[in-house]
């Protein structure tokens, strides 16, 4: 036996406790985001020089453990939707529960089950405003749907129709980003229309949505 | 029931953001307290014999355990303290150990401090700090910030119950134009207008049903608030001091998806209910605290209040949650302006979240201080005019919201 294998096997032994390995592994960091720590990286003063701001630079990696509720986010990297089921009363869900949320179950573990990719739209809106990291995307359609026979409704986005077109109770399918570029996080799917949906015919409503709508197309088209 | 709690006084800083709201947290708990003991002669801050602190995210402030830098700036070492947070309810929720602690008999007089400095990053970013409230592994990266959340249920929720986009516009243009009556407000102190309804509807889209101008404002802001058992209350302010009558405490889940079929609710309230439309954490706590205070009808037993107006549509759910107009009336309460300084029950004279503003940890505080002022009949002293002054009002209530309605608290005040 190599030395280098028993060394690791006597590394091993003396844990108490069982470490997985990590053999597939994959960064999307930005180029160039680096992690510096805390710094102080400048300030300024008013004119009247009563009042000072100081400017602090923070960035970190964090690492979210999935721990049980991993299958889900590995069932993503492999195009599929995994819900959960509860053994004693049936329940499933998407998102996911590793244990019942019925208060008659006793908090029993779930089983993991394949879902179906088609989904129902519960409730939805059309933001034209988001978060940092989602600027450039707009307008998006996101809804509340439920996949399969799921107890819950799950946030994504649908894609694939008019943000003035979108319908409470419309079907939907999942799709998912192609194999290479899926990360195991939410965004790997979207929802679309199910085949042969057809939008409805022109609404006071649909008309509303699509003069709120229009300026944020323009207002993307500035954005660097 | 333990010892009556009550409200003797409390001041915030003015609300801002950006260049003008630019002192410190320690400096501006400081004026709060400076302004309360103004009003207060009497108050001693070594009456004080807990101090508790109402802060969101340490991500705003970059510094964890902020609550000690005030406690220790205010001469306060050798005092017991601790930091409540829960959401957007942490004010409410601070408010609520308060009370349990006075209740209880073991403190006497306890202190709050509650703040936010939401402008220590750029709006977007700020959006996603708020947003990482959320369930971030599902929620976070698809569009998610909570003006989509809100939406959605918003959206829902206003087809179920025929409410129009101007029914709600309505209630942002009330609550801007109150605020312009209220000189520590943001919308005062920044924007300053008078806008319409006609201006809601043409402000920019945030996620539909909503707009810009139905949206609160990210703000830096700090509120200190007195609660003391009665004895303390008839010392040093016996006669503009307010009981604290009824109080409740609920909470729901925190991916609004999760609650169409949730078996407590079904259980608490049957099938169907509260979907993704209804705050049921602010349904059931209402109940408790209507209970506490004998309210059986509260559109007629309460006179007015400081509501958790995160958005307008918000404020018409809350309407419906707080029991004040049911599904079959909600429109008509709504167009009959009943919430209006001049109807039947005057909400967020004050200006609430969309006029005062929003610092998160402090602005269940701002209502708390709003409603007391009313009750203590000083809004003469404290706002410009008395066009914001409810008319002799005995009994108010105070609402704090969190998440996706994830955490809700309801006070019922009154004076004695
Ligand atoms: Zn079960």
């Amino acid at each position: 036996m190599a030395e280098s294998v028993v060394m690791e096997q006597k590394r091993r032994k003396t844990k108490y406790a069982v470490e997985p390995n990590f053999t597939e592994k994959k960064q999307f960091r930005p180029a160039g985001v680096q992690e510096t720590g805390l710094a102080f990286v400048g300030y300024e003063v008013s004119d009247d020089r009563q009042t000072m701001n100081q400017f602090l630079h923070y960035d970190q990696l964090y690492t979210i453990r999935h721990g049980k509720n991993s299958p889900f986010f590995i069932g993503l990297l492999e195009g599929k939707i995994m819900g959960t089921r509860c053994p004693r009363c049936g329940t499933t869900w998407v998102p996911i529960r590793t244990h019942c949320w019925s208060l008659d179950c006793d908090l029993v573990e779930t089983d993991w089950v394949e879902m179906p990719l088609t989904a129902t739209v519960h409730t939805w809106t059309v933001a034209g405003w988001s978060g940092r990291s989602s600027l450039k995307r707009l307008p998006i359609i996101l809804v509340y749907a439920v996949i399969g026979d799921s107890s819950v409704a799950i946030a994504n986005e649908l894609h694939g129709v008019k943000p003035w077109d979108v319908e409470f109770g419309m079907p939907l399918k999942v799709v998912f980003k192609p194999k290479d570029q899926r990360q195991g996080v939410i965004t790997d799917f979207h929802f679309e229309p199910a085949d042969g949906w057809r939008p409805g015919p022109m609404t006071a409503e649909k008309l509303r949505i699509k003069e709120l709508v229009e300026p944020v197309y323009e207002w993307v088209k500035t954005l660097k | 029931m333990g010892e009556r709690v009550c409200i003797v006084g409390g001041a915030t800083t003015p609300f801002d953001y950006g260049a003008t709201g630019f002192e410190s947290i320690e400096g501006g708990a400081a004026d709060c307290v400076r302004e309360a003991m103004q009003d207060l002669p009497e108050f001693r801050l070594r009456d004080l014999d807990l101090m508790l602190y109402s802060h969101f995210s340490v991500h705003f402030g970059h510094q964890l355990a902020p609550e000690w830098i005030i406690h220790d700036h205010l001469g306060l070492a050798g005092l017991p303290h601790y930091r409540v947070e829960n959401g957007g309810n942490t004010g409410g929720s601070a408010l609520y150990a308060a009370a349990l602690a006075v209740m209880s008999g073991h403190h006497k007089a306890v202190g709050i401090v509650g703040w936010e400095t939401m402008d220590s990053v750029s709006q977007s970013q700020g959006s996603e700090f708020i947003a990482l409230a959320s369930d971030i592994r599902y929620e976070l990266l698809v569009g998610g910030i909570y003006p989509i959340y809100y939406a959605a249920m918003a959206n829902k929720w206003m087809k179920e119950n025929h409410v129009t986009e101007e029914d709600v516009a309505s209630i942002a243009a009330k609550n801007k134009n109150n605020a312009m009556d209220n000189p520590k407000a943001q919308w005062y102190r920044n924007e300053h207008r008078y806008i319409t309804v006609d201006d809601v509807m043409k402000s920019r889209l945030i996620a539909y049903p909503i707009k810009k101008y139905d949206c609160s404002l990210m703000s830096r802001g700090v509120a200190f608030l007195i609660v003391c058992n009665e004895a303390y209350a008839k010392k040093v302010n016996p006669d503009g001091y307010v009981t604290v009558d009824g109080m409740g405490l609920s909470s729901c889940t925190i991916r609004a998806g999760d609650r169409i079929n949730y078996p407590s609710w079904k259980e608490r309230y049957g099938p169907g209910y509260p979907d993704m439309t209804e705050f049921a954490a602010c349904r059931c706590s209402a109940e408790q605290a209507y209970k506490m205070a004998g309210i059986k009808d509260p559109l007629h037993q309460i006179d007015f209040g400081e509501i958790h107006d995160a958005f307008s549509t918000s404020e018409a759910q809350i309407y419906k949650a707080l029991g004040l107009a049911d599904g079959e009336h909600i429109t008509q309460f709504l167009r009959d302006h009943s919430t209006h300084m001049d109807g039947q029950i005057p909400m967020n004279p004050g200006g609430g979240l969309l006029g005062y503003g929003h610092p998160v940890g402090a602005t269940g505080l701002m209502s708390t201080i709003e409603c007391y002022y009313q009750l203590a009949g000083m809004i003469p002293r404290k706002h410009l005019s008395t066009k914001t002054q409810v008319s002799n009002p005995e009994c108010g209530i105070v609402n704090s919201h969190a998440g996706t309605g994830t955490s809700i608290s309801n006070f019922i005040l009154r004076r004695p």
